[in-house]
């Protein structure tokens, strides 16, 4: 098959009428991403998508276990684990990883979420094959030395220090999720604590990968230049061998309560130059089915420039020098983000009051016919740039297939977005904000205690 | 709990079926290689240079618009000018206000972007094929007509000082600015392209009018279509859009030396309390875009300091734990470049960094890299360059990057092999030549307690406040 993203009316379109201006009022479409999808015996779920566009195929490997899994008094030991990943296996060396793609033109890479952890590699696609039997390598026979454990967990603390530390807004963002949650392991932050990371031991990297790194608890997503035959072919030799433990996956059952009170939370550090607030209330899981609706509110109040946010604090209020909403929606229950960083002169209780009154206007008044096909034109073509590489499209599916369930997610979620009406915008924002409790966070220069 | 993960080999291989085949990695088959088309060009007859490079397969176009000029060009007691005449293109034209200009760019699906760096100023976005036509439109509207408001003026100027306010208590930005200010010393180069403080409060309307009406005119502008286009349908496009920009009738301003003198060298310590870690930068001179020895300036830095497994990473974070990530970038600008360091780390560890760097340059320079080293790295190198291509944003950039620093177009089908051509003899050469202890600049910004009685053992170091980092003098910090 060709390239995925070829639709015919849109990429085969002759000059005379697409490029010419006739086109543009109408509707965005998108062709569909055909994938293909099967579970192994051992309940490892595969999922494929062939393009040829250039010889490169990603292979990616989402493991369904984030920040949320970290073991009591060990935040910050999921991600410091996902750095584990790329020291020695029974059969690799530490770093071997990068042997086989660095050093033969591709890339890797991977992250620590709330709920999954991913390991992303890309590769020239004759490398294919190496890169399959190294992530099932992984996958089965992890073999973390002390002194690989510990230079590793220093540079994580390192890692600490650069995102947290060392850059002015860091310790604010970091400080959001343990304010708003109550009970919910999201509480903790994910990059965990120096005294955390510290108290983590070997034994504890061994716990870890026997209870989550089994093969039914894992996505392989593989997208790009392939033979799909030969692919599954591979997946079934390298993969079908990798055991399924007996031992029950833990899963996370704590329910957040709804939030009954508005909170406040204040806080400071050392470098802050200028003050900034955020405003934060409960959403939904983000297979709701109010998710598509929060993510085009969202999108109306900060995306890009013309964005209600910046238009309203930055431009012509200009008490914030930047504004944002973000719906950070998660497997369990998520949360809705306004921010703003204060401008110069001004106050976080300026700029939290001028925050929340254009937030409250989306659940007052139903957002104009003209803006909300904007907001889903930039969705739509922000989904297709991100799509435009292996990489990308891997990524989405993984994300479909991981966070919300079901791979097919992936196009389904496009087709959603379209559907959202200015009623559910309306009818979201109230249910969620404007009935909601809030909790606010504020922070500046100065020490804490 | 089981141990059969530690207890590797043993535990592992009664799983593995068959084992055998399995305990060693399978060896890549061919490759397919990467075909990388020579971009397509024409020109207006107004000068303007049309520059296309084809990529279907997905229906999108990124369209960008490149003045030849940026940065360099700000006059003394201006830094900053270049940067804010291209931030305010699209706060306001003769036909659109701020606001109606941002709706119609995002009505298209996609973002004006405009900026100015070094030898450029560029206005661009991305959107879908359908909407290429339209968004032209808009580009050259912001391109050829702003109006340079007064309100909007002020208003980008807040916006701007406030950004550095964040800016400038970043260890790791303020080591960098500071860098640059020392290996470019007196020259066009040296400034920071956004300006500073104490410049964006002197910048006039007439400042700005001025820089725009000398060099955004057709002839020192290139404009780039990357994507779901060819070249018939660009021109047809460029021709109904750009078409009726004219020249003015004086000449281009001739450009002031970019490269200057570099300050001496006594390491430069900025102190900043509270700094969650310093920022280590330890920079050179290096060569221009153009240079005949760019290639294996090229693979000497990707040795250096490119990637997760280049030497800088290998010996401090991957060795020693001190950094999160610690690389090198080679910036090579039309008339004169750097090489750059880069390193951030507890404040305790910088004089150590510092050490671990040089160390590193010097054994560029003393011994060849190893052949699987340089290969490595090589491939490390065309794999990103090969990816980098694989959108249409990265794409369009590569080729306004080729047309601002005059290099040919060819060069885009060619880089791979010319980049495989390089061996470690010239590698070395290069690093010998550039990488020498008298011309490099040591400049760490963080909390200098914690770091600067070691590096005073190292060598000479002048301290200076947070506050007091000058970025606008050409003259280099005195003791005190």
């Amino acid at each position: 098959m060709g390239p995925i993203w070829l639709r015919r009316a849109v990429a085969v379109i002759t000059a005379s009428s697409a490029l010419l201006g006739f086109a543009a009022d109408a509707p965005l479409k998108i062709a569909p991403v055909a994938f293909n999808e099967r579970v192994l015996a051992n309940g490892l779920q595969v999922i494929a998508v062939p393009s040829s566009a250039s010889p490169t195929v990603s292979v990616q490997v989402w493991y369904h276990v984030g920040a949320k899994d970290d073991p009591a008094g060990r935040s910050g030991f999921a991600h410091l684990f996902e750095h584990l990943m790329f020291k020695s296996t029974a059969h690799l060396k530490a770093e071997q990883f990068d042997r086989l793609t660095e050093d033969v033109g591709g890339a890797n890479n991977a992250f620590t979420g709330n709920d999954v952890t991913g390991y992303t590699d890309l590769v020239p696609s004759n490398h294919l094959e190496v890169l399959l039997w190294a992530e099932a390598e992984r996958m089965s026979n992890l073999n973390v030395v002390q002194a690989n454990f510990v230079s590793e967990r220093a540079v994580v603390e390192e890692e600490y220090r650069e995102r947290v530390l060392a850059t002015p807004y860091g310790r604010f963002g970091n400080a959001i999720a343990p304010a708003a949650y109550q009970v919910h392991p999201y509480k903790r932050p994910s990059i965990g604590s120096i005294a955390d990371l510290d108290a983590a031991t070997l034994a504890d990297v061994v716990a870890f990968h026997a209870r989550y790194y089994r093969p039914d608890n894992a996505t392989l997503v593989v997208a790009g230049d392939f033979d799909p035959k030969q692919l599954q072919a591979w997946i079934d030799q390298y993969f079908g061998p990798v055991k399924k433990p007996d031992a029950t996956l833990p899963r996370v059952s704590v329910v957040e309560p709804r939030w009954t009170a508005d909170r406040r939370a204040e806080l400071h550090g050392p470098q802050v130059p200028l003050p900034a607030v955020a405003v934060v209330w409960q959403g939904p899981p983000v297979a709701d089915a109010d998710a598509a609706a929060l993510r085009v509110a969202a999108a109306l109040l900060s995306a890009g420039e013309s964005g209600r946010l910046n238009q309203s604090l930055v431009y012509r209020q200009q008490v914030a020098s930047q504004a944002g909403f973000d719906a950070d929606l998660r497997m369990g229950p998520g949360l809705l983000t306004g921010y703003a960083i204060v401008a110069g002169g001004h106050t976080p209780e300026q700029a939290g009051k001028a925050l929340l009154a254009e937030v409250m206007k989306l659940a007052d008044k139903p957002v104009p016919a003209a803006e909300l096909a904007k907001v889903k034109t930039q969705m739509l073509t922000s989904a297709l740039v991100e799509r435009q590489t292996p990489n990308g499209e891997a990524s989405a599916l993984a994300e479909a297939a991981v966070l919300y369930g079901h791979a097919g997610e992936v196009n389904a979620k496009l087709e959603q977005l379209r559907r959202v009406s200015a009623a559910d915008v309306q009818r979201v924002m109230r249910r969620y904000v404007a009935q909601g409790h809030k909790v606010t966070v504020t922070y500046s220069q100065g020490s804490d205690k | 709990m089981k141990r059969a993960v530690l207890a590797a080999a043993l535990a592992a291989v009664a799983t593995w079926a068959p084992a055998q085949q399995n305990e060693s990695a399978p060896v890549p088959g061919a490759p397919r290689p990467l075909q990388i088309a020579t971009p397509q060009e024409d020109r207006l007859d107004n000068g303007l240079r049309v520059i296309v490079a084809e990529r279907h397969g997905t229906p999108l176009v990124s369209l960008r618009l490149v003045v030849r000029t940026g940065a360099e060009a700000d006059p003394p007691q201006r830094a900053g000018l270049a940067s804010m005449t291209a931030g305010l293109l699209a706060r306001g034209t003769r036909r659109h206000g701020a606001p109606a200009l941002a709706v119609a760019a995002e009505t298209l699906g996609g973002s004006i972007d405009s900026g100015a760096g070094w030898d450029a100023s560029a206005v661009g976005i991305t959107v879908t094929t359908p909407r290429a036509a339209e968004a032209l439109s808009l580009v050259a509207e912001v391109a050829t007509q702003p109006t340079f408001a007064p309100a909007e003026i002020e208003r980008y100027r807040l916006q701007a000082l406030d950004g550095m306010k964040v800016s400038y208590a970043e260890p790791g930005t303020l080591s960098g600015l500071l860098a640059m200010r020392a290996v470019f010393g007196d020259g066009a180069y040296a400034h920071p392209a956004d300006g500073t403080p104490a410049s964006l409060p002197r910048i006039a309307r007439a400042d700005l009018q001025g820089f725009h009406g000398r060099f955004y005119r057709p002839d020192n502008a290139v404009l780039v279509f990357a994507g779901d286009i060819d070249l018939a349908q660009a021109m047809k496009l460029a021709r109904r859009h750009f078409g009726a920009w004219k020249a003015p009738a004086q000449p281009l301003p001739k450009a002031v030396p970019a490269a200057g003198t570099p300050w001496p060298a006594p390491a430069i310590v900025v102190d900043v309390p509270g700094a969650g870690q310093a920022g280590v930068s330890v920079t050179l001179p290096a060569i221009a875009a153009g240079s005949p020895e760019r290639y294996a300036g090229m693979v000497a830095n990707a040795v250096l300091g490119v990637g997760y497994s280049a030497r800088l990473n290998q010996e401090i974070r991957i060795k020693r734990g001190l950094s999160y990530g610690a690389g090198s970038n080679l910036d090579a600008r039309r008339e004169a470049g750097a090489l750059r360091a880069v390193v951030q780390t507890k404040n305790e560890s910088a004089a150590e960094v510092v050490g671990l760097v040089n160390e590193q340059l010097d054994g560029l320079a003393a011994a060849p890299v190893p052949a699987p080293e340089l290969a490595a790295r090589k491939a490390y190198l065309t794999g990103s360059f090969g990816r980098r291509l694989e959108t249409t944003q990265g794409l369009g950039q590569a080729v306004a990057g080729l047309a601002v620093a005059d290099l040919p177009l060819a060069e885009l089908s060619q880089r791979i092999a010319q980049l495989q051509a390089v061996d470690a003899s010239q590698v070395q050469a290069f690093a010998a030549k550039y990488f020498d202890k008298a011309r490099r600049h040591v400049v760490i910004a963080g909390e200098s307690a914690a770091f600067s009685q070691a590096l005073k053992a190292a060598g000479p170091m002048v301290s200076l406040p947070q506050g007091d980092a000058d970025l606008e003098s050409a003259a280099p910090p005195q003791p005190r």
